[in-house]
């Protein structure tokens, strides 16, 4: 066997220093699967595995696909859409998001990205414009009575604020069990974009390290996090934002006037149990602006900003 | 700017609970170690025409104590009664055999080939073995074995190192085994060569045997189907390695055995052996293909063949099935002979054992899997066919016409397992 890179259709595999690393694509993420202690034979299948499953969920909740869950719902136009196991526990968790946090999570503000689309933005869209979307946004319009869910003619949702997380820990638990069908007693950690998580401390007794990226000077790390067990998830604009007169905005949207979130950190990282919840307190946070720190705070969780 | 503050609801543990639901990833890692893997089987073996029949009950006992370590305990018990040849050939007339242990005797009835009767046995065995991994890349296993029964004791020890190399593609392994056995008849130990009816036909009380074996292994992943295995084997035996209870007929020119005498075999052997061994997984059907082949040579001058070929398919809901095909050709050692000539020399070796003989065996075999209660179980039903060969034209005169020198023999084997 040939040592060192072996490319796959889909996926790659590489041999580093002391651990396999499984990268692919989807989501419009690169995702990488580490595998502490596994053999190459092993080491392929695992992120085969991972692979399609990413891509499983992928191509059910993309709200770029025509044929999906997700455009069955957006093309209801008022009739209710009744939803699978899996799609129902998504929605209990982004209703339960919108209560939590007080209607500022929203999975139908995503209209809003026509307008705000940070990309070669020199201009800010219109009160008019956003005050004609707005009737379509507010996740309390939508009759949600599992499994059947009815969005109003015109409401949009998409799950891009879950989704990724979702496939963490969905891959992540798919990999424990199969790494016990196989008896295979292996740390690995996921990462999809900077959505995180880890199983257990690597054999050398070490946790994971994980460079948070400063969104100041993309590229280099801000601070790097040991990670033995449970979900890491960053939310934040170091990638996408706009700055129109001086004024930088973030690409988190307030669902309520249309406007982006003002005041707020640049990034937030959360550790928690798992990448959901890592991920959700994250969002919800930056979603508080200037009293994101005083929201995770309160939550007992451990943060970094 | 004004300094504000805002109070917050702890929304944390809600959010747990909710996102537990939808993968559970985080409760998985923690029942790994300290666990116990109990596997139990049953054997029952039975040779046609009421020749040997065997019962065997094992109980295997892992037990994981961390993830670098675990050791094992293993315990085996048979009991084996029936007959089998013993050495002399069959007939036109009723043979009386005086019995290895010198009481009493046997017949065996005009045409039949002589079977020893007194075949009837109790093994306990224990076994050890421990396994630790010393670091990533090396693999320590040891272990200790006794096994007893009644006029029979085997001790043993084995080491072995393992090595990963190329990136965990590539095991070597060296291991090594070392054997001290007692066998101690009732009776004595027959004087090879002389004849069973002399009343000088026995030497000591007791024997011994040692044997040491080396082996070198190679196992090597092909790719994400494929794994191979190459290994090579070296076996020193030296002691006592004649079997106590076969003799040998020495017939006349017409075809009459008017004597027997015991057998004998050299005191000093050295075995090899290479054996390969390919397995491929199918994916995404989970078939495994399993197909090994060895060939095996020592300085008695025997040489054998042996292809062995598993094809394990899964079914739905975890069960599987696993038919099995074997086929083993052996050449005869150098002083293997189905009988003496009167008036010739007693060679120093001798055996007519037709173990040691020329023989094919066909095995075919279905084993069929399925869980319960979240444990595996298995049953093997495997059917052997001996065929041994030689030269026909050596059953001579009166006394041999027509009978048959090397009869077949077949055996029929069931087998139990349970893991949990």
């Amino acid at each position: 066997m040939k040592k060192g890179r072996l490319l796959k259709k889909h996926y790659s595999l590489t041999r580093q220093a002391d651990y396999w690393l499984g990268e692919f694509a989807v989501m419009a993420s690169t995702c990488q699967v580490l595998l502490d202690d596994v053999n190459a034979a092993q080491a392929d299948s695992l992120t085969a595995l991972a692979y399609a499953e990413a891509k499983r969920i992928e191509v059910k909740y993309s709200r770029f696909r025509d044929d999906n869950i997700i455009a069955r719902l957006n093309r209801a136009k008022g009739r209710g859409v009744t939803l699978d196991g899996e799609t129902v526990t998504l929605i209990n968790l982004a209703d339960l998001c919108f209560q939590l946090s007080g209607g500022l999570f929203d999975i139908s503000s995503g209209v809003l990205g026509k307008l705000w689309h940070f990309k070669q933005q020199i201009q800010l869209p219109s009160d008019a414009e956003i005050n004609a979307l707005l009737p379509n946004i507010g996740w309390q319009q939508a009759q949600w009575q599992a499994p059947l869910l009815t969005l109003p003619a015109g409401m949009q949702i998409d799950l891009g604020g879950i989704g990724k997380e979702y496939a963490v820990d969905k891959v992540a638990q798919l990999l424990e069990n199969e790494m016990r069908l196989q008896q295979i007693g292996s740390a690995f950690l996921v990462n999809f974009g900077g959505d995180i998580y880890a199983n257990k401390l690597r054999r050398n007794g070490a946790a994971w390290q994980v460079a948070i990226e400063d969104p100041q000077h993309l590229g280099a790390s801000k601070l790097m996090v040991s990670l033995a067990q449970g979900g890491l998830a960053s939310s934040g604009d170091s990638q996408r934002f706009i700055e129109v007169d001086g004024q930088r905005y973030s690409h988190i949207l307030n669902p309520k006037t249309g406007y982006p979130i003002a005041g707020g950190p640049a990034q937030v990282t959360v550790y928690a149990q798992n990448c959901v919840q890592a991920g959700m307190l994250a969002t919800i946070a930056l979603l508080q602006g200037e009293f994101a720190e005083d929201f995770l705070k309160a939550q007992d969780c451990r943060y970094w900003l | 700017m004004q300094l504000k503050n805002k109070t917050f609801t702890n929304i944390s543990l809600t959010l747990a609970a909710a996102t537990c639901v939808l993968a559970t990833p985080a409760m998985a890692a923690t029942s790994e170690p300290d666990s116990w893997d109990i596997d139990a089987g049953l054997l029952i073996y039975a040779e046609s025409d009421d020749q040997v029949q065997a019962y065997e009950g094992a109980l295997s006992i892992t037990k994981r104590i961390d993830d670098e370590r675990s050791i094992n305990v293993k315990a085996v018990v048979d009991v084996l009664s029936g007959a089998s040849p013993n050495g002399a050939v069959a007939q036109n007339r009723a043979q009386t055999f005086t019995r290895p242990s010198g009481n009493g005797s046997y017949t065996t009835a005009a045409g039949e080939t002589p079977l020893d009767d007194t075949f009837q046995d109790t093994r306990v065995a224990l076994s050890t073995q421990y396994q630790q991994q010393l670091n990533r890349l090396w693999l320590y296993s040891g272990g200790a074995n006794v096994s007893k029964e009644y006029d029979y004791l085997a001790l043993s020890i084995n080491s072995a190192l393992a090595r990963d190399f190329n990136n965990r593609n590539t095991t070597a392994s060296f291991g090594f085994s070392y054997a001290y056995d007692t066998i101690e008849p009732e009776g004595g130990v027959p004087n090879p060569g002389v004849s069973v009816d002399d009343p000088d036909n026995r030497l000591e009380d007791s024997e011994t045997k040692q044997t040491l074996d080396l082996l070198f292994g190679l196992t090597q992943v092909i790719n994400r189907q494929t794994l191979m295995q190459l290994n090579y084997s070296i076996s020193d035996v030296s002691g006592y390695q004649t079997d106590p209870f076969k003799i040998l007929s020495v017939v006349d020119s017409d075809g009459w055995a008017n004597d027997y005498v015991y057998e004998s075999r050299p005191d000093q052997r050295t075995k090899q052996s290479l054996f390969w061994r390919t397995k491929y997984n199918l994916q995404p059907s989970g078939q495994v293909f399993d197909v090994s082949y060895r060939y095996f040579w020592d300085d008695w001058g025997m040489a054998s063949h042996t292809i062995d070929s598993k094809w394990r398919m899964p079914l739905a809901n975890s069960h599987f099935i696993e038919p099995h095909i074997r086929y083993y050709n052996q050449q005869a050692v150098d002083f293997y002979q189905v009988y003496l000539d009167e008036g010739q020399p007693i060679p120093e070796y001798m055996t007519a054992d037709y173990r040691l003989g020329e023989l094919q065996t066909y095995t075919i075999g279905l084993k069929y899997g399925f869980p319960i209660a979240g444990n595996e179980f298995s049953v093997r039903l495997e059917y052997y066919l001996t065929q041994v060969s030689g030269d026909e034209s050596l059953a001579k005169g009166a006394g041999m016409s027509g009978v048959d020198l090397y009869p077949d023999k077949s055996a029929v084997m069931l087998q139990s397992f349970y893991r949990f």
